[in-house]
């Protein structure tokens, strides 16, 4: 899984600790990194994610539903799941300042012991922690 | 350096730095099935 993983574009490190599985990726400096791909390539070692957080710097706007999304460049973005945390982040919305936020982008469904993975679904973010406002 | 181009720079340095900034800064997973 550990060679799977440093595969991937954008990953600098991968750290498994075995004694409680948990995995820790360090982005590259560009911080490109694609969490779905990372998800896929535990998947596809054999062992199956219990849950993904992940810490992210970017800007936060509004979709053309009214929901909130985590910019972080011009390719990359995720919508954020409504939480009493993202409403804190309301009145950023659609201005240039940076947040920094700790959030879950993925957790496997109860009660199944390896759920298909469907990649077709864009991931949300819950929000768990707002690090930083600027 | 004169006062004009340290007051020039540090606005340069508050408009880049959050664009050139944003990114995903640590990704942190819990596996199952791990042998």
């Amino acid at each position: 899984m550990k060679q799977h993983l440093g595969r991937q574009s954008g990953v600098q490190s991968v750290d498994v600790r075995l004694i409680d599985g948990k995995v820790a990726i360090v982005p590259k400096e560009d911080g490109r990194i694609d969490p779905p791909q990372l998800l896929k390539a535990v998947y596809d070692s054999g062992v199956s994610v219990a849950e993904m957080d992940i810490t992210a710097r970017g800007t936060i706007a509004k979709d053309a539903s009214g929901n909130l999304v985590l910019n972080m460049n011009s390719s990359q973005s995720f919508a954020i799941a409504p939480n009493e945390l993202s409403k804190e982040l309301e009145s950023l919305a659609d201005s240039p300042a940076a947040v920094t936020l700790r959030g879950q982008l993925y957790k496997k469904p109860e009660g199944k012991k390896k759920p298909k993975l469907d990649t077709s679904v864009p991931l949300k973010l819950l929000v768990l922690e707002i690090q930083k406002k600027e | 350096m004169n006062s004009k181009k340290f007051a020039l720079f540090v606005l340069l340095g508050f408009a880049v730095v959050p664009v050139s900034q944003a990114q995903i800064k640590h990704v942190e997973m819990r596996v199952e099935g791990m042998t």
